[in-house]
């Protein structure tokens, strides 16, 4: 058994969802499957996200982040709070999506790069060249280095600090500042038909 | 944009008017743009670009990208499959044998001191104190036995209060829950409570507006 998912005080009623992370992190080292189960629902969307954005594939990033989490909750005992529970996870998923990239192909750099779709002329409807310049943008991703996209992903998509990144990739924050900026640069000029 | 090298230490290009491009973008994307910025079209060719990205990131970040509804399921069947051996404890008993998995007995003493609106229980961990063999009966683990000879536990729970709240009482009510919860529903034995405060939270709803 494990604790009801909501409980009521005096004058207020708590949902164990509402628990912080810490909480559940702890619960969960001590065996609470249901604290663990809360912090996968918690989280999953944003780590899904990175996930897909970095393999290109929904599949793929499925069964990586299945993979992620289950690795969390075996190496959950190691976690001692130094970082939260989310810088934890990200990084997790991200050495393991990289893992993968890694494996599945030889580093391609812009030369390998063919013509990227450019604007359709004969679709003149807003949300159909949002959706193929969003098309392209991920396209032109796909062929950066993937240190660069990593990072790239990471500050754009999600927003996190250069030191936040840094501690994912295990680079320093200006080895991340300068991946960022080769990654826009790239990404820049494949996208330069879009202008 | 035109550059003409870059800085060893941040591995950026510098721009032919001298300035960090890295450090032009990151001015136009928080729009502090200077008065060179705007004059000047190595500048301004930076600018550019970040603007022809930033709309493309922006129709990136719109696309519907949800993990499937059965990735928890996944996770979870993965996770349940591979579960720690169960660590039990004795229930004292006057015919045959019982016992509690730790996790399900901490469960139930969360679940009593869930009642109170000013402490979350964080930690919940349950000893056994064993009873002492050499006949020394001086300390509290040699007299930790029950009535029925069962061992006694000791029970530690770690919390985080309500910003605000009384401690002292609170901390109080929290050790005479356990116990309670510990002996009526679950028939444990307690010899010792043990209630460490390890952070504080803010109510939403007790915040001044």
């Amino acid at each position: 058994m494990t604790d009801a998912s909501t409980v009521e005080g005096s004058d207020t009623v708590v949902a164990a969802e509402e628990l912080d992370d810490l909480t559940l992190v702890v619960r969960a080292q001590e065996g609470d499957t249901r604290a663990f189960e809360i912090l996968v629902r918690r989280h999953q969307r944003p780590l899904y996200r990175l996930a897909v954005r970095l393999l290109d594939n929904r599949s793929d990033a499925e069964d990586a982040l299945q993979e992620a989490f289950v690795a969390a909750w075996r190496r959950l005992g190691g976690f001692r709070g130094e970082a939260t529970f989310s810088s934890w996870m990200y990084r997790i998923v991200t050495n393991r999506c990289l893992k993968l990239l890694r494996r599945r192909r030889p580093v391609t750099t812009l030369e390998d790069l063919g013509d990227p779709p450019g604007p359709d002329g004969a679709s003149p409807e807003h949300s159909a060249e949002r959706q193929d310049r969003a098309a392209a943008l991920q396209r032109a991703l796909q062929n950066l280095s993937i240190d660069q996209r990593a990072c790239w992903i990471l500050r754009e998509l999600h927003g996190l600090s250069y030191e936040d990144i840094a501690a994912i990739v295990g680079a320093s924050p200006d080895a991340v500042r300068g991946r960022l900026h080769r990654a826009r640069c790239n990404l820049a000029e494949v996208m330069t038909p879009w202008r | 944009m035109a550059v003409n090298g870059t800085r060893p230490q941040h591995d950026v290009a510098l721009l032919a008017c001298g300035r960090d491009a890295a450090t032009v973008w990151e001015r136009a994307v928080a729009g502090r743009t200077s008065a060179h910025d705007r004059s000047c079209p190595h500048c301004q060719a930076v600018a550019d670009d970040q603007r022809l990205l930033a709309t493309a990131v922006a129709a990136l970040v719109e696309e519907a990208v949800e993990p499937p509804p059965s990735l928890t399921e996944r996770v979870m069947g993965a996770v349940l499959a591979e579960l720690r051996p169960s660590h039990y404890l004795p229930l004292p008993t006057r015919h045959g044998h019982a016992r509690i998995d730790r996790v399900t007995a901490a469960g139930v003493l969360r679940h009593a001191v869930a009642q109170m609106s000013a402490l979350r229980v964080r930690s919940c961990q349950i000893h056994l104190i064993e009873p002492s063999r050499s006949g020394d009966t001086s300390g509290d683990d040699a007299s930790a036995e029950s009535a029925l000879g069962s061992p006694m536990v000791r029970i530690d729970i770690s919390v985080t209060a309500r910003f605000g709240a009384d401690l002292l009482s609170a901390t109080a009510r929290v050790r005479q829950m356990i116990l309670a919860a510990a002996e009526d529903l679950l028939g444990l034995p307690v010899a010792t409570v043990d209630v460490e405060v390890v952070d504080v939270f803010e109510d939403p709803a007790r915040r001044p507006h």
